[in-house]
């Protein structure tokens, strides 16, 4: 079991030797279920630091934003940001190692242990708690949480509660880490690609139907790009921010500036958004499921990042995010890669 | 006027209203939205809060402003307004209806926006008072509206288990009466009574509130260069949730989307825009005066609790809490709002 106590100890020591320049982590809100991701610069912020099975958020996503605001300092502070990490965050920071965004020294990773479990889904914890007040939810020791309520303390199988990520997760303790809480326990999850089955039963006309309903909804509020790890492009296609003008740039070249898709959130635009990120995240997405859990219209983003995610492991035998030495898999050929898709 | 409706009969008021386009809240999955209503056997009006407000139908996410065809000679140019029939939206909350009575500020005054007016005035509000609110980040009290408040509604609805207690408050209102006459009773004094009793229960079981909300604005004025804002935004994703789903909201931009370059084709379009996103306030000649998370988030408290207020002498929110609920990081408008009102002091 991770040990909170020894987790602040260590994030105490880090802070004070100024072996890092600050820490992400999670700490308690003052209101609602969920954690906030919280930025502890000084010694005594450290004991805000929280670890449970609510923390959801993939914080990886936030070092992107740290080298952002360095390439825009003179003198950028060069010591790692500390990151509290669990199994499908490192993941994502391996991703970020293999494609060399990041190097292996600007971190220092606070690991932590799923324990056999994951994190909830918030919504089916309301459920089953029908109104219940939640005061505490932990680790068990037994492949279950415990929820202390008002009423006493409840015992719930993980796997009732758990996000439908963490039911295919392949991570439950960080792939890669400096200092690791917890056990290095491998729960057997069911199989990685269960919950694409229901998608991949329907005929070419059903699918068509269920994703031209679902993508209909999106209000294109951009959640689900602006909270992946993966989407650290300096410029997205859907914003423009990087056209170069310079003094002789003229009115029509300003005007005839390419417009990848329109602003109408309508189905064909929606469409074009969708499958460019999707295509962008084959063979780099490691399934964290954030960009679901934060649609505020619960479009099953997964369903495609998982179906290429299936695509890259059949057809290239390629997981991303276990070894930082392995290059990326748009980046790299092997000779026995299938060719038959090119005509 | 006020009457007594029956559960039983709303779908056959409904039907009475069929000279009317008819929304009302449907479920899909686990989330509420307002729907286009054919089979008003099907409305219910037992849901909790709708993902999107009724923004969404007065004041739409894309909307055509005019067309244009070219040929040889000249360009043809068709303004484009909105010719579908008068519409009435059940099951409005009552932030959700101030939240429209804010907005006709801004799309009001000296000039009127002709797009929004046109969908305002053909659609008649028909609210429900939130007994009980319908989330637990519901903060209504403290941005003078309450779960019962008949700002911009044309009915106001209670629930009183077997029957609904209604209030017309406008002309429109009353038509809509008219329509189903037979179908309502007199209302007796003991109906109103419980239906006070109702709202002030509620009123009670409102658990978020900010405080002294009225020192907010000058407050602000102090804090611009603050670097409160850095410390406040550090976690923000910058995603358009807070903003898209805010009912007071109304920020657009407007595009040509052509259909053909040869001949020239197309549609003047205005769609939702959002000051979280970062080509909001991207200048042609590549300066962004709001250039991070911190100038963003700043922009988005001070334009609903400090130029908001100079110019309209109110608050621009309602209480709603979508943003609070949906934020992905859980920034919260209510403790951002505690902290400036307490910062350095």
């Amino acid at each position: 079991m991770v040990n909170l106590e020894e987790l602040k100890s260590e994030a105490k020591r880090i802070l004070k030797e100024g072996k890092v320049k600050y820490i992400i982590g999670y700490a308690r809100d003052t209101n609602g279920l969920l954690p906030k991701p919280v930025f502890i610069k000084k010694e005594e912020e450290a004991d805000k630091l929280i670890w449970d099975p609510t923390c959801v958020y993939n914080l990886t996503r936030f070092i992107a934003d740290e080298k952002r605001k360095m390439a825009r300092e003179k003198k950028p502070d060069q010591r790692p940001v500390g990151l509290v990490i669990k199994g499908c965050d490192s993941r994502a920071l391996v991703v970020l190692l293999q494609e060399k965004f990041i190097n292996r020294g600007d971190v220092h990773l606070i690991g932590v242990s799923c324990e056999n479990t994951g994190v909830i889904d918030e919504r089916k914890l309301q459920k089953k708690l029908k109104g219940k007040k939640v005061e505490k939810i932990e680790f068990g020791e037994k492949e279950n949480f415990i929820i202390t309520t008002p009423e006493g303390k409840i015992e719930i199988p993980a796997s009732e509660i758990l996000a439908e990520r963490c039911l295919e997760c392949k991570a439950n303790f960080p792939v890669v880490s400096d200092v690791l809480f917890g056990e290095k326990s491998k729960r057997k999850a069911e199989s990685p690609f269960k919950s694409l089955e229901k998608i991949e039963s329907l005929s070419a006309e059903e699918r068509w139907a269920f994703w031209k309903a679902e993508l209909d909804k999106c209000i294109r509020c951009y959640a689900c790009r602006s909270v992946c790890p993966m989407c650290y492009c300096d410029e997205c296609v859907v914003d423009t921010i990087n056209f170069a003008v310079t003094a002789d740039t003229t009115a029509e070249e300003k005007a005839q500036k390419i417009k990848w898709l329109e602003k109408s959130p309508v189905a064909s635009e929606n469409f074009i958004y969708h499958m460019v990120r999707a295509i962008h995240l084959a063979g780099r997405c490691i399934d964290c499921g954030e960009c679901e859990r934060v649609c505020p219209l619960d479009i099953p983003l997964r369903f495609l990042n998982k179906y290429l995610e299936k695509q890259a492991k059949e057809l290239f035998g390629y997981e991303p995010g276990f070894d930082p030495e392995q290059p990326s898999l748009v980046a790299s050929f092997k000779d026995e890669d299938p060719q038959d898709f090119i005509r | 006027m006020e009457k007594i409706l029956g559960k039983k009969s709303l779908p056959q008021w409904i039907r009475k209203l069929s000279s009317y386009k008819i929304y009302a809240p449907a479920k899909e999955g686990e989330l509420w939205n307002f729907k286009v209503i054919d089979r008003p056997e099907s409305v219910e009006l037992d849901f909790s809060q709708t993902a999107l407000s009724p923004k969404k139908i007065i004041f739409p996410q894309r909307e055509v402003l005019l067309e244009f065809n070219s040929n040889e000679n000249e360009v043809e140019v068709r303004q484009i307004l909105s010719d579908e029939k008068p519409s009435v939206i059940f099951g409005v909350r009552p932030c959700d209806a101030r939240a429209l009575t804010l907005t006709d500020k801004v799309f009001g005054g000296d000039f009127e926006d002709p797009y929004y007016w046109k969908r305002r005035k053909a659609t008649a509000l028909v609210g429900l008072a939130c007994t009980p609110p319908p989330s637990e980040n519901c903060f209504c009290l403290s941005v003078d509206g309450s779960p019962y408040s008949k700002d911009g509604l044309d009915i106001l609805m209670t629930d009183l288990g077997d029957r609904y207690f209604l209030e017309s408050l406008t002309e429109k209102g009353n038509e809509l009466i008219k329509a189903g006459r037979e179908l309502f009773q007199e209302p007796k004094a003991s109906d109103k009574k419980e239906a006070e009793k109702i709202w002030a229960e509620s009123a009670k079981k409102i658990k978020r509130q900010v405080k002294e909300l009225k020192k907010i604005p000058a407050k602000l004025k102090g804090m611009f260069e603050s670097p409160f804002w850095d410390e406040e935004s550090l976690s923000c994703i910058r995603c358009g949730i807070c903003t898209y789903l805010c009912p007071t909201c109304h920020c657009f931009d407007i595009n040509d989307e052509i259909v053909s370059s040869s001949p020239l084709k197309g549609e003047r379009v205005r769609t939702w825009d959002n000051c979280q996103f970062p080509d909001f306030t991207m200048h042609s000649s590549g300066h962004n005066p709001r250039p991070d998370r911190a100038s963003r988030l700043r922009q988005r408290i001070f334009h609903k609790f400090q130029y908001f207020v100079e110019r309209y002498q109110n608050f621009q929110c309602t209480g709603c809490g979508r943003c609070v609920s949906k934020c992905p990081v859980r920034i919260d408008i209510i403790e951002v709002l505690d902290k400036v009102r307490d910062y350095g002091s």
